[in-house]
């Protein structure tokens, strides 16, 4: 990764107690809420918002796109890539596969017979890939690859042990009120911190490190976007500790930024989602140009 | 995957009838490398392997700046690239920057090649056939592996569609041939090693002048382990077409974007060719790099000055201007290439019988001095 860039390893754990000191969390969420509240006035009744990283930044690189109902929904390779690629880093990191090019065939045709046999869908495109022929299951596995190899790079997953969570269901909070937004954050990697010395029980040295993987060039809204995704998590669970820091990998750019998570950070985070929940309910509130 | 057909639409000389199909028609004994040894001519380069260097990066990076006429992303807050255009930086690609170096006379030509024809179906196949061999480590039925790879590409429909509307005869020769390479694949390739991180179509993304400017390109393979201190990535291009100047152009500028994304060279960049099983390596070197950036920004200069915009201009650019198009590396124009020359050798009293000629390095494509270093 390039080292021009603020760097900490993935997974170095980080030097100071838990940055978000008591009632700090509380004061970004009533700021959150009020905020929110303040700008969903002309939110059609029974319509969603949900705020993403993917939102904030087209909310940034293309301001007028934010309104635009989202394409149809359709399993294309580079939507498979990500869950198939996170699945072959854990099983790699749990040492049955040397390298993910050796863990996507296997995964994929594990997943699709457990869904023949019992219906369960482990990655939800299981239906969709035994559809393919040979040559398309073979871009879906080569995305895939391709997809995680700069993440199984990026740390020593095998060595971090229980410590580190590859993948996992996506942070969900919703805002209270009479209008419905959500915020969904999404991570790569989750690593919880080291036990203090000598006290394998007590409390945490400090709280998490998420690892997000993005495509393209971090712009000037990357500090905001990484630390979108520690407001998400530490809204959704108050009783598990706020992550403190939040570490980007761009691998198309070779880059790898971090965000020490703190209130400022968290504050302007949240500021960001009010002015993209702003523009949102702009775009969509019936007269507007996007609408 | 490139592939560079004829421009009309024509078969690459001796693409059928080269007896097995394995060897180049000028020497009927060459085998092309396979297996064990194929590798080994990728992985042994002969040199040491280069280390990161963030000062020559940083040179390389500097050079390439200074002659874009863009300064810190100047001109782009507005959301507008260097080269005027509203919507964010200026994307320069490969092909771009090849198109962009072309001379006027070269430029004539680029316009041809833009209908479907079979070699470039036969190259967008073998292309995801590649793909799916180091992938699964099987091709079965080419042709409809390949159709239905090229078929999950929103981009590639209109190609498929073509395909799909072949007629019998034209369709068995685009098999024919895809076959042929597809074989050829399987013969030559082993599998690679998982923990050597075999990653195709990976892209390369490299932000310059403050993010005005953004460099992208996109390899076949890449395999090794990225950003060590010691290089330990090897990049390969895969090509159904015949070798070109632009072959070795794309795999300089895939050199330069790899040293400025990681900071480390890769430490060879190659260019497999499909059709013959030839494969043509470059060590990467401080040489090598530098002359790629020379190339990057006196294509970065054309695009950003309106020189690529297709207006044949009135006046050349001064000096050499039209050193980097790859149509006068193959073919120069109405003059001799000046790469190397037998001199001479006039008679103590009387004129000489051996005339000037040109020859070629290696006998390959002409590398003029220039960036020869």
């Amino acid at each position: 990764m390039n080292r021009r860039t603020v760097d900490h390893g993935p997974t170095a754990a980080p030097a100071a107690y838990p940055s978000v000191v008591d009632g700090a969390l509380d004061r970004v969420r009533d700021g959150l809420v009020e905020g929110i509240s303040s700008v969903v006035g002309a939110q059609v009744a029974g319509d969603m918002v949900e705020v993403t990283l993917p939102l904030l930044r087209r909310a940034r690189t293309c301001p007028g796109s934010v309104g635009r109902p989202d394409a149809p929904f359709a399993w294309k390779p580079v939507f498979a890539r990500r869950s198939l690629g996170l699945a072959a880093v854990r099983a790699c990191a749990d040492g049955r596969f040397r390298g993910p090019a050796e863990a996507v065939g296997p995964l994929a045709s594990a997943s699709v017979d457990e869904w023949r046999r019992t219906g369960r869908r482990t990655f939800h495109w299981e239906p969709w890939f035994e559809g393919l022929g040979d040559g398309a299951r073979a871009v879906v596995l080569a995305e895939a690859t391709t997809w995680a190899g700069p993440l199984w790079a990026a740390a020593d997953w095998a060595a971090l042990g229980g410590r580190a969570v590859l993948g996992g269901p996506d942070d969900l909070w919703t805002c209270p009120g009479p209008r419905t937004v959500r915020l969904k954050g999404r991570w790569e990697a989750r690593v919880a911190p080291s036990r203090p010395t000598g006290g394998a029980e007590g409390p945490p040295a400090a709280g998490p490190v998420l690892v997000s993987v993005s495509g393209g060039i971090p712009d000037g809204g990357w500090a905001d976007e990484l630390a979108f995704l520690a407001l998400v998590a530490a809204l959704r669970s108050t009783d598990q500790p706020v992550p403190a820091r939040v570490v980007g990998l761009w691998p198309e750019a070779g880059e790898r930024r971090t965000v020490e998570v703190d209130e400022a950070s968290l504050t302007d985070a949240a500021e960001r989602v009010v002015a993209v929940v702003a523009s949102v309910v702009d775009a969509r509130a019936p007269g507007s140009v996007a609408a | 995957m490139t592939t560079t057909e004829s421009p009309r639409g024509e078969w690459p000389r001796g693409a059928r009838n080269a007896g097995d199909g394995s060897g180049p028609a000028w020497a009927s004994d060459w085998q092309p490398l396979a297996g064990a040894a194929l590798l080994d001519r990728l992985r042994v380069t002969g040199r040491a392997r280069p280390t990161a260097d963030p000062e020559l990066g940083a040179d390389l990076r500097s050079h390439i700046e200074d002659g874009c006429g863009v300064e810190d992303g100047r001109g782009v807050e507005d959301g507008r690239g260097p080269s005027g255009t509203a919507g964010g930086p200026l994307v320069v690609t490969p092909g771009r920057l090849t198109g962009a170096l072309w001379c006027p006379a070269h430029a004539l030509d680029r316009t041809a090649a833009t209908e479907f024809s079979l070699p470039l179906a036969c190259g967008a196949l073998v292309g995801v056939l590649f793909r799916q061999l180091v992938v699964t480590g099987t091709i079965g039925d080419a042709l409809a592996d390949g159709v239905d790879a090229l078929a999950v590409d929103e981009r590639r429909a209109p190609l498929v569609e073509w395909i799909g509307q072949l007629a019998p005869a034209e369709r068995s020769e685009l098999r024919a041939e895809v076959d042929r390479q597809a074989e050829g694949l399987r013969r030559r390739w082993p599998a690679f090693d998982p923990a050597w991180l075999p990653r195709t179509q990976e892209c390369l993304r490299v932000p310059l002048a403050g993010g005005g400017i953004e460099l992208v390109t996109r390899v076949d393979l890449a395999v090794g382990r990225p950003a060590g201190a010691e290089a330990s990535v090897a990049l390969v291009d895969v090509t159904s077409g015949c070798r070109r100047a632009a072959h070795r152009d794309d795999r300089h500028l895939h050199a330069l974007a790899e040293t400025l994304r990681s900071g480390t060279p890769p430490f060879a960049v190659a260019t497999y060719f499909t059709r013959t099983g030839e494969l043509d390596v470059d060590p990467v070197t401080p040489a090598l790099l530098v002359g790629a950036a020379r190339r990057c920004r006196a294509g970065i200069e054309a695009i950003v000055s309106g020189r690529d915009l297709g207006a044949t201009p009135v006046v050349a650019p001064a000096g050499d201007g039209y050193r980097w198009c790859a149509g006068c590396a193959e073919a120069p124009l109405g003059r001799v290439a000046t790469v190397a020359t037998i001199e001479p050798r006039l008679a103590p009293d009387g004129p000489s019988d051996v005339t000037t000629r040109p020859v070629t390095v290696d006998g390959v494509l002409p590398v003029p001095e220039d960036r020869a270093a």
